[in-house]
């Protein structure tokens, strides 16, 4: 009697099927764009993919999970570090035990997997050619790592709730990064020195990003998907009743911290790679602000959304240095004029599309105003001979990444998608939570016009039957 | 044996002593009202049992196992669910999914094979959404259909309660604890309500204890009454030897003021 519609997933193998060629399109789209040659592009690209695997990740933890974590760097750097130790090239190691500035010891230094395929007998896996396999291994262990610390750090501190747990998650990446530079774990980290030299074909390559993007996505969107991850976005929802639901809130939230801490390892690992290089300045605070705010701007809890804002956020980065150079101040000025005209014509737009009465405010007039006076200013500075000289605008990506954030939070408060995931129905706009025609016609409320009259205030409830 | 068993249960919140000696059994099948004025401790009573407080002296004993001290959620795994007062759904989640996460904890496969999407986890899946429009489907086809996908936040009050009582038959609990199923809704819905809860017992199996202001309902449907007053139990018994029962009535109308006692007021507040 029940048709299988609420059961199994509607057209679930047309879905598979659009997947699976969506994939190969976006491996079309790749190849295509790395054959431009661009080593910018390219790495704009392995960077987008990298730190997309820490925010999606991190969305597991704050989107899913409802906890704030602000410790994000810090498992980036458990698995980074472990990477970069076990891959390092044997000459980078000799300079190490060479320098004198260095605490590491003959052991610490010998800590790779190529003395460790050695020692088993597999010296085929030694080459410069079996590179790959030796830094598929490290990264994995490196994953492993970061996600045994997450665990270590998560089962006392995930007890806590809310701003006490964002405390607490900031202060164990700062602990973890502070403790890596100590005389206790400098003989493992090289402590400030860092490690340099960390082979960057994986961590450029985007063949290599972007396939560990895609299992990131792949593992967290079948786990947001489960039975476990509706357990975790109950306890987002509401921690006493999830509990009274019978959730074991403890197991539910190290599970989602550990696998986040898993792949933010990879993230880690790849981001050294990327690199090249291991420091301890490389994993700041700043590196989870930025993944904080391709969250927000995303859309928290949406791993779409998530990637639409990592995308945004390594575009400014990568590409915003136009915004840092030096240019004529009358330039600067011409710019601000600019915005201003912009924000009185968004001011228009938004007015019109939201059918706003009166459509021309106050603030209209003011921005135009300004905006027309700047820019006559702008250009008749020159000939008057004032506001000469250049200036150069340093952290004016920084600046220009809040201002874009403020504008999305006034906006849009929830991201740019909020919490909805791009899903195939919604292609093809099959909306579950529409009546078909079938069940508007069966459905007494929806069919009968006498029920259904407008302004009538008629009662569903099928009591009066009897 | 009674499948609950509540012995000199007593809790105090600092000076302020909640519940005192408060022992009364429900046996299976038996739908039994706790009333009681506002502040009475009938909300404690339903706390104590799920576990979210820790009772300071006395025992809770569900088919023979003593529930002090274990998690709300291990209580609802040995079969006892509630519903709030003042509605807890997972608003932003579909009623779907509201209705699905109560069945997690009966969930036998791990994490890895959920996320592999193994045949075993993908049929426990299956059973868990036809149980849960099994459980949908006691209420009518109000909460069926296309209505399964929208979020809770665009129900009406009505639906929210029904939704949540369907979220704790959910858990496939045997004994439910209904915190004033009926607040909110008008006369015809109450009605439906106790039909529901009625129909909870006779058809679904289910052993009902539940708090509820509305004498009617309570009239109409319990085997039991019992009477709390500032964490006391006042009375015990039919509903129509209980709403008689002069101590009660005290308690919900208070005491006609005789001169000496008006004596005694004045005295006590020197």
């Amino acid at each position: 009697m029940q048709d299988t519609k609420h059961i199994v997933q509607p057209n679930r193998n047309r879905n598979i099927l659009l997947t699976i060629f969506a994939t190969v399109l976006v491996a079309v789209a790749l190849l295509i764009l790395t054959s431009l040659g661009s080593v910018k592009l390219g790495s704009a690209l392995a960077l987008f993919a990298i730190w997309g695997i820490a925010t999606v990740s991190l969305n597991l933890v704050n989107g899913t999970l409802g906890i704030l974590s602000l410790g994000h760097h810090g498992f980036m750097l458990i698995g980074g570090y472990t990477t970069a130790l076990l891959i390092l090239s044997d000459d980078k190691r000799e300079k190490i035990l060479a320098s004198g500035r260095s605490s590491m010891t003959p052991f610490t230094v010998g800590l790779s997997i190529d003395n460790f395929f050695n020692a088993i007998g597999l010296t085929a896996f030694t080459t410069d050619e079996t590179l790959w396999l030796r830094f598929l291994v490290a990264i994995l262990l490196g994953g492993l790592m970061a996600s045994v610390v997450g665990l270590i750090v998560g089962i006392p501190s995930l007890r806590l709730r809310g701003d006490y747990l964002a405390i607490v998650t900031f202060g164990f990446g700062e602990i973890i990064r502070l403790t890596a530079s100590t005389r206790i774990f400098s003989p493992i980290t090289n402590g400030a020195l860092g490690f340099s030299g960390v082979p960057t074909e994986f961590g450029k390559s985007v063949w290599w990003t972007f396939a560990f993007l895609g299992i990131t996505i792949y593992v967290i969107s079948k786990l947001k998907y489960s039975s476990f991850g509706r357990a975790m976005e109950g306890i987002r929802e509401d921690e006493i009743a999830s509990e009274a639901m019978g959730v074991n809130l403890a197991y539910h939230k190290v599970l989602g911290f550990v696998v986040s801490s898993f792949f933010a390892g990879i993230a880690g690992g790849l981001w050294v790679s990327w690199l090249g290089g291991a420091r301890l300045d490389s994993f700041l605070f700043t590196l989870t602000f930025f993944f904080l705010v391709a969250l927000s701007v995303g859309g928290t809890g949406s791993i779409t959304g998530v990637l639409l804002g990592t995308a945004l956020v390594v575009f400014v980065r990568q590409y915003g240095d136009p915004l840092e150079q030096s240019y004529l101040i009358t330039t600067w000025i011409l710019a601000i004029g600019v915005i201003l005209l912009l924000t009185a014509l968004a001011i228009y737009i938004f007015r019109t599309i939201r059918r706003s009465r009166p459509k021309i405010i106050p603030a209209f007039y003011l921005f135009l105003i300004a905006g027309v006076a700047t820019v006559v200013l702008a250009l008749l500075a020159p000939s008057l001979g004032i506001m000469q000289g250049e200036f150069r605008g340093f952290g004016m990506r920084a600046i220009f990444l809040s201002i874009l954030l403020i504008i999305i939070m006034v906006f849009r408060p929830d991201g740019m998608v909020g919490r909805a995931e791009f899903n195939w129905a919604w292609v093809f706009r099959e909306r579950l939570d529409q009546p078909t025609e079938e069940e508007r016609k069966q459905d007494a409320w929806l069919s009968n016009p006498e029920l259904n009259r407008p302004g009538g205030a008629a009662n569903t409830s099928d009591v009066e039957e009897d | 044996m009674a499948m609950l068993e509540i012995s000199n249960l007593n809790k105090s919140f600092g000076g302020l002593q909640a519940m005192t000696d408060v022992s009364f059994n429900v046996n299976e099948g038996e739908i039994i009202s706790v009333i009681g004025p506002n502040g009475a401790g009938k909300t404690t009573l339903f706390n104590l049992i799920t576990g979210v407080y820790t009772p300071d002296s006395g025992d809770v004993r569900f088919q023979g196992q003593s529930l002090v001290g274990k998690k709300p959620s291990q209580i609802v795994d040995m079969g006892i669910a509630r519903t709030f007062q003042n509605l807890r759904l997972f608003t932003n989640l579909s009623i779907m999914d509201n209705i699905l996460i109560p069945q997690h904890h009966k969930l036998k496969s791990n994490w890895l094979q959920a996320i592999l999407r193994t045949p075993a986890y993908k049929k426990e899946e299956e059973e868990m959404r036809k149980f849960a429009l099994e459980k949908l489907s006691f209420f009518g086809p109000r909460l069926m259909s296309f209505r399964l996908y929208q979020p809770v936040l665009v129900l009406s009050y009505a639906n929210r309660r029904r939704s949540e009582i369907a979220r704790a038959m959910a858990t496939g609990a045997k004994l439910l604890l209904l915190d004033e199923p009926s607040a909110g809704m008008n006369p015809k819905e109450t009605i439906e309500m106790t039909k529901i809860i009625k129909r909870m017992r006779d058809e679904g199996g289910y052993t009902i204890l539940l708090v509820e202001h509305k004498m009617n309902l309570v009239g109409e449907i319990s085997d039991r009454v019992v009477v709390l007053d500032y964490g006391k139990k006042l009375a015990e018994g039919d509903y129509k030897d209980v709403v008689n029962n002069p101590e009660v009535i005290e308690a919900y109308l208070g005491k006609k003021a005789t001169d000496d006692d008006k004596a005694k007021k004045d005295g006590g507040l020197e």
